[in-house]
């Protein structure tokens, strides 16, 4: 996996886990073991996808009447 | 400001919900000032706030007076302690402030006392608290620890005491949350609260025991006036807490009156400064007369307490024991205006909510009750002890002052019941709409009906009830209060499956923690692992209510509490220390944390091993090892397994399944009166403490995320299908007999519930959510741009206030974690 | 040796003959407040930071 702002490149798990707000969301929150920064990871295609900053969602909206909640996404 | 220009503000404010600076411009020039002063106590995001510092000359102090006094009977040390200490304590009083009294030498410094062990822990892992010079602070700390230990402090003694294997368990952070010494106070309001009798009264009930007593003690000897002389001791021991506690009081009596006289110009000021001096004069040594003596008499009652030991909640009820000092000071003898009255309620919240416990607790209450200091959970409404609404004047001016001076900290819940009137219903729409996250929604016919299922409290005496903490009614009465309950009874519930999954192993803290129930990759049907389940359960309880039955059992002969005695019946009458349970009918409960995890799990793998048969259990545990790294796939697919409170039969039926075994081994669990141990699913922030502790589990979550937000609530997103299928689900459950109450946490949306429409769709709601039989409800209400602007702007939204679980507390001061997880919570359409 | 009893911020105790509040007003970064702790008329002054000594008015002399 490669980190979207320094470039470093491992293995997914080498990046710190911290963690995923939406348990039916396969988007989690990980640290570059290099840059620090902390990244929003897709963890079904294990690619780091951006930055997370303050007040970013990378989680979209919270479910229910703003954006009625989904199913997480089926595999089969 | 002209009144029609701030009235032009305040709807500017209120029409873009910045209830929080509409709030600023309606408050008065007073309270405005006292809010803004106040240094906040809570911990931010688990970390100590700064530029609060400890003052360490008290712990220096109180070793120099326990030497004095270590020849003492034990409960004569403790009040002559207390009573030199309160005597050379530094007080003081805030400029415009009408209420007085405080725990702390100064407004931004809070007190410590120091101790050994372990309690030092937290003193010396937070350099920041300690007052500068840092080395000679550090020395200090030091040296008192070191004196601690020697002497043996009191946490010490009682771990020593207990079952080393049961205590090492306990002490691990894997599976319990709170500490032997502090917790959750009781208070027998109906003793001193009512107006008939106040500390001088008590006094003279006390005297006439010891002459009593002594006339025996001195007459013809034999065995039945040997227990006599401890009970002489115990009478001394609070007759002279109580004078102590009068002559606290009336250091701000004088401190009041010489403001007054020597330093203040306004003549106005003045006036009130002598009013207060004349207060504090009166109370608590006398019972109050009107409404400015009454709320007095109860903060200092409050804060003296606390001087003497450490209470984690705040057990009250206002608007029922101030109410009749209200309504003959508003209404009968109009001696006050309305808003005079609510320029001393708001101060008396704001008094509260400056009252510290936090700073030098360990990381598990900081990060567990992030935000605040304590769960100061204050009852309002409910009904009388003949059944008749008890909501009067004053419990809508708490909820209009509330919404003035925005403290997340002391929170409400309201005791609702059928004949609640529209005007106080509206009050409480208004608090929640305003984004406080209070008051929290109690079913009073429920809890009563509970309360008398459990503890076999008499009806007169269940309809007196108080949240003793968040959530767990308590009776005010003699034999029905609970003087105190030790927070350690407070179960890392998740640990339970994860247990069942492992064998009883924790790999987390590396300990065989739970009896062996099995490797769970070799079930091969569902009831072996639900059985391995129920055995975790009952391990955890029981040992969990071992050690809390143990210290309450011993408390009284390592630190009793003269004070707490002195103003409860049950020990005024029997000469014994009030932590001894004789004559105490017992309120127990076990706070059940993170409780949903188990339902969810267990379903899960019901559906996706046992009953899909798509995974087998060894490759779940090989999943679960790796803390689903490499197992994203398979991982949505546990997500995807029905989950609890979407109405859905195959997970709630699990969840009444754990619940009702956890009911019928509740009833085999007995406190010190004999009581039952019901179970209360909550959390407060323990999700977010326990987030790294608890491993990856079935329902999908991975270690370090946070567990769900606690009680009953669904997790986070996960109830899909709106919200009568959240109560659909919570109603299955009997809240009356299956546990001692459920917390349940709902978010609403603010724009759909604007104005009278919105507050009948939310009448509508609360009508099904009596009708089906709920004890609990609690709402935020703040929309995901406001909190996701506060994240990135904290310093513009300080004031913005959210529900966490049993208590509110200001967005900003909570972690990021909690922040997502809070943000997450499913925003329900009610219309 | 100066003492606590000839101190401006000292208050005698009426019922507590040879002890006083010591009353001082106080400022921080949030409000105004007055502090009061209970000292010994005689207590040695010398190293107090807030000592102002009592100014006895002219008909008190006499």
């Amino acid at each position: 996996m490669k980190c979207t702002e320094c470039g470093h490149e491992a293995s997914p798990d080498k990046f710190r886990y911290l963690y995923n707000a939406r348990i039916d969301a396969s988007v989690s929150m990980r640290q570059c073991p290099n840059c620090m920064e902390v990244l929003a990871v897709d963890e079904l295609k294990r690619e780091a996808l951006k930055k997370v900053g303050l007040g970013d969602a990378p989680w979209g909206k919270s479910a229910g009447i703003e954006g009625l909640a989904e199913d997480a996404v089926q595999t089969t | 400001m002209a009144e029609p220009a701030l009235n032009e503000k305040i709807q500017e404010f209120e029409g873009k919900q910045q209830w929080w600076w509409a709030a600023e411009v309606k408050r008065s020039k007073r309270l405005d000032y006292l809010r803004k002063a106040v240094w906040r106590k809570g911990s931010t995001g688990g970390a100590p706030i700064s530029p609060i510092k400890l003052d360490l000359e008290p712990a220096l102090r109180r070793i120099e007076l326990y030497k004095q006094f270590k020849q003492e009977p034990l409960p004569l040390r403790m009040a002559k302690i207390h009573s030199a200490m309160w005597g050379s304590d530094l007080i003081y009083i805030v400029d415009q402030s009408q209420i007085v009294g405080s725990k702390t030498p100064s407004p931004s410094t809070e007190e410590w006392y120091g101790s050994g062990g372990i309690g030092n822990a937290a003193v010396y892992n937070y350099p920041e608290i300690l007052p500068e010079p840092l080395e000679e602070s550090l020395k200090v700390v030091h040296d008192v620890g070191q004196f601690w230990d020697q002497e043996g402090e009191a946490m010490e003694k009682l771990i020593s005491g207990g079952d080393p294997e049961d205590m090492a368990k306990y002490q691990s952070g894997a599976i319990a949350w709170g500490s032997l010494i502090g917790g959750y106070s009781g208070k027998n309001y109906e003793y001193f609260m009512t107006g008939k009798r106040a500390f001088e009264d008590i006094i003279e009930e006390i005297e006439e025991n010891i002459a009593k007593a002594e006339e025996k003690t001195q007459g013809v000897s034999g065995p039945d006036i040997l227990p006599l002389y401890n009970k002489i001791l115990n009478w001394e021991a609070m007759k002279l807490s109580l004078e102590a506690g009068i002559r606290w009081a009336r250091r701000y009596a004088r401190l009041a009156r010489i403001i007054a006289e020597n330093f203040e110009t306004d003549p106005k000021r003045k006036e009130e400064l002598l009013r207060v001096s004349e207060t504090c004069e009166r109370v608590p040594a006398k019972p109050p007369r009107n409404l400015q003596e009454s709320l007095q008499y109860d903060h200092f009652i409050q804060v003296l307490a606390r001087k003497e030991q450490v209470e984690g909640a705040w057990p009250a009820r206002p608007d029922y024991y101030h109410g009749p000092y209200y309504n003959k000071d508003v209404n009968i003898e109009k001696n006050i205006t309305k808003e005079e009255a609510l320029d001393l309620i708001g101060e008396f919240l704001i008094r509260a909510y400056d009252m510290p416990v936090v700073l030098a607790m360990g990381k598990w209450v900081r990060e567990g009750l992030q935000g605040i200091a304590g769960t100061w959970v204050w009852t309002l409404g409910g009904v009388k002890q003949d059944g008749s609404d008890a909501c009067n004047d004053m419990t809508i001016a708490l909820m209009q002052a509330a919404r003035l001076v925005r403290t997340p900290n002391p929170t409400f819940a309201f005791r609702w019941h059928p004949k609640v009137k529209d005007e106080v219903m509206r009050e409480i729409f208004e608090c929640i709409r305003h984004g406080l996250g209070y008051p929290a929604m109690r079913n009073d016919p429920i809890l009563i009906a509970n309360a008398m299922h459990w503890h076999r409290h008499p009806i007169e005496e269940a309809r007196t009830w108080v949240h003793q903490a968040c959530m767990s009614p308590c009776p005010t009465t003699k034999h029905g209060t609970q003087p105190y309950r030790m927070a350690s009874a407070t179960a890392n519930c998740a640990k339970i499956i994860e247990y069942a999954l492992w064998n009883g192993y924790d790999q987390v803290v590396n300990m065989q923690m739970g009896p062996k129930t099995g490797d769970a990759r070799e079930f091969t049907e569902f009831e072996q692992l639900f059985q391995a389940w129920v055995k975790q359960m009952e391990w955890l309880f029981s040992l969990l209510t071992r050690t809390v039955n143990y210290a309450r059992y011993v408390q009284s002969d390592v630190v009793p509490r003269p004070f707490l005695s002195g103003i409860s019946q049950r020990a005024v009458d029997s000469g014994l220390d009030i932590m001894r349970p004789d004559g105490e009918r017992g309120n127990a409960w076990i706070t059940a944390f993170t409780w949903v995890e188990n339902p969810d799990s267990l379903t899960a793998i019901k559906k996706v091993v046992f009953d899909d048969k798509k995974y087998t259990m060894a490759q779940l545990m090989d999943a679960l090892e790796a803390n689903w790294d490499g197992y994203e796939e398979m991982r949505l697919d546990f997500v995807n397994a029905p989950k609890w409170g979407n109405d859905d039969d195959y997970a709630d039926d699990m969840m009444l399944r754990c619940l009702r075994e956890s009911a019928r081994f509740s009833r085999e669990l007995k406190d010190p009166s004999g009581n039952s141990w019901p179970i209360l699913p909550e959390n407060v922030s323990g999700n977010i403490h326990y987030s790294s502790i608890v491993r990856s589990l079935p329902n999908g979550r991975r270690q370090g995320d946070a567990l769900y937000d606690g009680g009953i609530s669904p997790g986070p997103g996960l109830d899909k299908k709106g919200p009568t299928a959240v109560l659909k689900s919570c109603g299955k459950i009997d809240h009356i007999v299956d546990g001692r109450a459920f917390l349940l946490n709902q978010r609403l949306s603010p724009t759909q519930l604007q104005g009278e429409k919105g507050y009948q769709l939310w009448r509508a709601y609360m009508k099904t959510w009596a009708d089906l039989g709920l004890d609990h409800v609690q709402f935020n209400m703040v929309s995901d741009e406001t909190l996701r602007a506060a994240q990135k702007d904290p310093e513009k939204y300080s004031e913005v206030i959210v529900r966490v679980a049993g208590y509110s507390a200001h967005f900003v001061d909570i972690s990021r974690k909690t922040q997502d997880n809070i943000i997450q919570r499913t925003i329900q359409g009610i219309g | 040796m100066t003492l606590c009893i000839e101190c401006q911020s000292f208050f005698p105790i009426e019922d507590e003959p040879g002890r006083g509040d010591c009353v001082k007003k106080c400022v921080d970064a949030r409000q105004t407040y007055y502090s009061s702790r209970i000292v010994s008329q005689d207590n040695d002054a010398d190293r107090c930071d807030s000592f102002q000594k009592k100014i006895i008015p002219k008909e008190a002399l006499h």
